[in-house]
């Protein structure tokens, strides 16, 4: 059986690198005396593993993770492991759902898109607005080689203006292509003409996704079960 | 507080490991300092990473925090790029807590774990906005004490530290805490406070200079130890379950500070550390539990408390480790036991490379017990063994040189021929780590000269030459940084201006290699006139007045005159667990050996 949760990463958690994410993960499956599996071997490790990294500094409310629990370990319901889990995480780490994966795909692999919020970018409104109406828009992007040019037009999927000057945008992300955000803002910040720093503009991812017969669907909704969410939680990837 | 949208927003963005200043881990504990009796700031002037690695730190953070009237944050020495951000954004030194700028505490605490750390301390009290000097400090100034292994000669730093704590900190702490509540409860004033804290037993005050004696827990199944870490979101250097499981070591190495200082020993019992286990597996969820002290393979009960842990916690994914090994196959035996889950290399210290040498420093070791080892552990499939060694120790001529660079192709050799057998020899390698020795206050050796640094690079050079074969890694610490250790270690207050000195020319973290300065130190010296060799390279007589002779850390000066006597003579003396007693004056008013699962006397 493998569960899927869905945890967050808070303002006071996102200088955490990812692999101080991971360790900080791996203590509370043991902490919360989940039924985890292990590898085999001389040093054996529980299995789990992440969607995808996010880089530091850029708080979430969308990190999946699916651990694979022991078939011979003691039962576990999807409720008592979100309660069990989310009592044990960190300060500024929360579980905000879980379900059972019924799939055979690696969660990273089917991983396609992400969205993100980037607050105070009121200044790149008109620069979105042009970008998406290109064919193709030539950027540099970061790649684990190093800097590279591409068409970054292709890698956005979406991008909305909302009231209090932040940009929500929808791009690639996963193996098969994939943007980071904030080289799109430098991107947009190129096109408006300005100079961005962008190590210091707040990035937050609200989702990942997904694609379904053409659609893009959270992690979810897609061959789980007995979903359960954390009270007053709303997902707010889609709305 | 300090301003956090600053922190958080402007700086944190731009610095490297940025979680260092974050805090807000797990089992930290946040209570308004303004809402407390007396708060503290434990300080540790090395990087997060370091400072969160030191049981010691831990122990005093569990000790005060339990206590709901008190709160102990933490504080540590931020890397170069950050303090640099930190004075351009006037942010100041604060506490990981609560970011209450460290200057509201009442209390800065400094851990002093070695000599290499004293600009840090200096960079941190200049951060937090305290005057430097403790003459200098005034009402609303927090009161700066420090600790640690580096207090038992304090006087190189006296002149920054009110006060100073010698010997263990369990109980010196809350007796501090406690008298700095009721002063401020009477509306004593800060002069006062310090005054009143100076008499508490353990406690020296340099502006005073009294004679002190050191702390010591008699019976540490009575003391305090954390049943929760604070765990760090980066990899700590030690990121494990430590459990303390003796302090003190009577082996009776005559270079070891720690052996002297820490004496006598105290085991904890087995059912204590397995419940201690148990709930720092469960408070924590670390993946590992070292079993901690100077030397745990002599922990009395050791094979039964690695079987009971290995035997409860194997298949839930948490190894048991010992972080030091004892040269021998009683050892290796338990190292194997333990290591079924974790294949790293075996560190060896025979320390000297022959017999005569070892006798010198009474290392009770042979070159039989070496290589029966080192045989045993290739053939139960090890290929990387490390070999510690120092050089520069008293009485060394170069056959003792020889015999390091001998003693080390040796264990090579014996590696390649039985992984020969199996087609592996190519895969055998020796690591061998070479120190210079650095004579330290409160130890037999404490009366020698460090020798000069032309003759320890002269030293370093010949082994050099002597161990280029393949297979066989060589490293050397650094001289210079060996010759301000020396200094730090043996000097007085006529060191202060210097520290003062470099610090204000930059000099930080001087234990890490990529940071150190010495050129900027040779300036610093030169500033103040001070040539440092008077005291790294100078041997006191033994009737001559020592820099640290106010302090007393339990071991007497006779007992250490005898031992020095007797390394001169390449004479041992015998372990008094196992032996007769040295009388080296440890064991007083209830202070004596406790071992574990021995009716105390």
């Amino acid at each position: 059986m493998v569960l899927r949760v869905r945890i967050t990463k808070g303002e006071e958690a996102r200088f955490i690198s990812h692999l101080g994410f991971m360790r900080a993960f791996e203590r509370a499956i043991r902490r919360a005396e989940i039924p985890v599996a292990y590898s085999e071997g001389y040093h054996p490790l529980p299995k789990f593993s992440f969607a995808t990294a996010l880089g530091v500094g850029i708080s979430s409310e969308a990190e999946y993770v699916d651990i694979q629990i022991d078939p011979d370990g003691p039962k576990i319901s999807v409720e008592e492991a979100f309660d069990a889990l989310d009592r044990n995480m960190p300060p500024g780490i929360a579980v905000v759902a879980a379900c059972w994966y019924l799939g055979k795909p690696a969660l990273a692999s089917l991983i396609e898109y992400a969205s993100y919020r980037a607050s105070g970018c009121g200044a790149l409104h008109e620069a979105a607005e042009e970008f998406m109406a290109m064919d193709a828009s030539l950027g540099t992007i970061t790649t684990k080689s190093g800097k590279k040019e591409e068409d970054i037009r292709k890698l956005v999927y979406s991008i909305s203006m909302t009231d209090d000057e932040s940009l929500e945008f929808i791009c690639a992300c996963g193996g098969r292509a994939h943007l980071r955000p904030d080289n799109l803002l430098v991107h947009l910040s190129s096109i408006a003409g300005i100079e961005c720093d962008v190590k210091r503009s707040r990035i937050h991812r609200t989702g990942l996704f997904v694609v379904e017969d053409g659609e893009l669907v959270s992690p979810m909704d897609y061959k789980c079960k007995d979903l359960v969410i954390a009270k007053g939680w709303m997902p707010r990837e889609l709305s | 507080m300090i301003d956090k949208k600053v922190l958080y927003e402007e700086i944190l963005p731009s610095v490297s490991q940025p979680a260092r200043y974050v805090g807000n881990e797990l089992n930290s504990v946040r209570r308004s300092p303004k809402e407390v009796e007396a708060s503290i700031l434990l300080a540790f002037p090395d990087v997060y990473e370091v400072g969160m690695s030191y049981i010691g730190f831990k122990i005093l953070y569990e000790i005060v925090n339990n206590i709901p009237e008190f709160v102990a944050e933490r504080a540590f020495a931020p890397w170069p790029d950050m303090e640099a951000q930190m004075r351009l954004r006037e942010i100041p030194l604060y506490g990981l807590e609560t970011y209450e700028p460290a200057k509201s505490f009442d209390v800065i605490g400094f851990t002093l774990q070695y000599e290499l750390t004293y600009t840090n301390v200096l960079a941190m009290l200049e951060l937090a906005g305290v005057p430097l000097e403790a003459d200098a400090r005034h009402e609303g100034d927090p009161i700066v004490i420090a600790g640690g292994p580096c207090a038992s000669n304090p006087e190189p730093m006296a002149a920054f530290f009110d006060l100073l704590v010698t010997g263990d900190g369990e109980e010196a702490i809350v007796d501090l805490m406690s008298e700095v509540a009721r002063a401020k409860r009477e509306g004593a004033k800060r002069a006062d406070i310090v005054n009143r804290l100076a008499v508490i037993d353990g406690v020296y005050c340099p502006r005073l200079k009294n004679p002190v004696s050191r702390r010591v827990v008699t019976d540490l199944d009575e003391a305090e130890f954390p049943r929760k870490f604070v765990v760090p979101f980066l990899e700590a250097v030690h990121d494990r379950v430590a459990l303390e499981v003796m302090r003190g070591c009577t082996r009776g190495c005559r270079f070891c500070q720690a052996g002297m200082i820490y004496r006598p020993v105290r085991e904890r019992g087995l059912d204590s550390l397995c419940s201690l286990a148990k709930d720092l597996v469960k408070s924590t969820g670390y993946d590992e539990i070292s079993l901690l002290s100077l030397s745990s393979a002599d922990y009395t009960q050791v094979e039964e408390l690695s079987r009971k842990l290995v035997q409860e916690y194997a298949d839930k994914g948490v190894a048991v480790s010992l972080p030091s090994l004892r040269v021998d196959s009683f050892s290796l035996e338990l190292a194997k036991e333990l290591e079924k889950s974790r294949r790293t290399g075996l560190t060896f210290a025979p320390e000297a490379g022959t017999q005569r040498m070892r006798d010198v420093i009474n290392k009770g070791v042979t070159e039989e017990d070496l290589m029966s080892a080192a045989a045993d552990a290739f053939e139960s499939g090890w290929d990387l063994i490390k070999l510690y060694f120092m050089i520069g120790l008293p009485y060394e001529e170069d056959e003792d040189l020889d015999g390091i660079a001998d003693l080390s192709r040796r264990v090579l050799e014996l590696g390649r021929n039985m992984a020969g057998k199996r087609n592996k020899a190519g895969r055998v390698r020796v690591n061998v780590s070479v120190s210079s020795f650095v004579p330290k206050p409160h130890t037999p050796f404490q009366w020698h000269a460090q020798n000069s640094r032309e003759e320890l690079m002269r030293k370093q050079n010949y082994l050099k030459e002597r161990m280029r074969v393949r297979g066989l890694t060589v490293s050397f610490h650094n001289v210079e940084a060996s010759f301000l250790e020396a200094a730090f270690a043996r000097g007085g207050r006529e060191l202060a201006p210097a520290i003062a000195r470099a610090a204000a020319l930059g000099c930080r973290f001087d234990g890490w290699s990529d940071q150190f300065r010495p050129d900027l130190w040779a300036q610093a010296f030169k500033d103040v006139g001070i040539d440092p060799s008077a005291w790294a390279n100078k041997s006191y007589a033994y009737d001559e007045p020592l820099p640290w002779d106010h302090i007393d850390m339990g071991v007497s000066k006779r007992f250490l005159v005898r031992e020095a006597e007797r390394a001169a003579r390449a004479e041992l003396t015998p372990d008094c667990r196992t032996g007769a007693c040295a009388a080296c004056g440890a064991c007083a008013d209830g202070v004596k050996t406790r071992l574990a699962g021995e009716a105390w006397r």
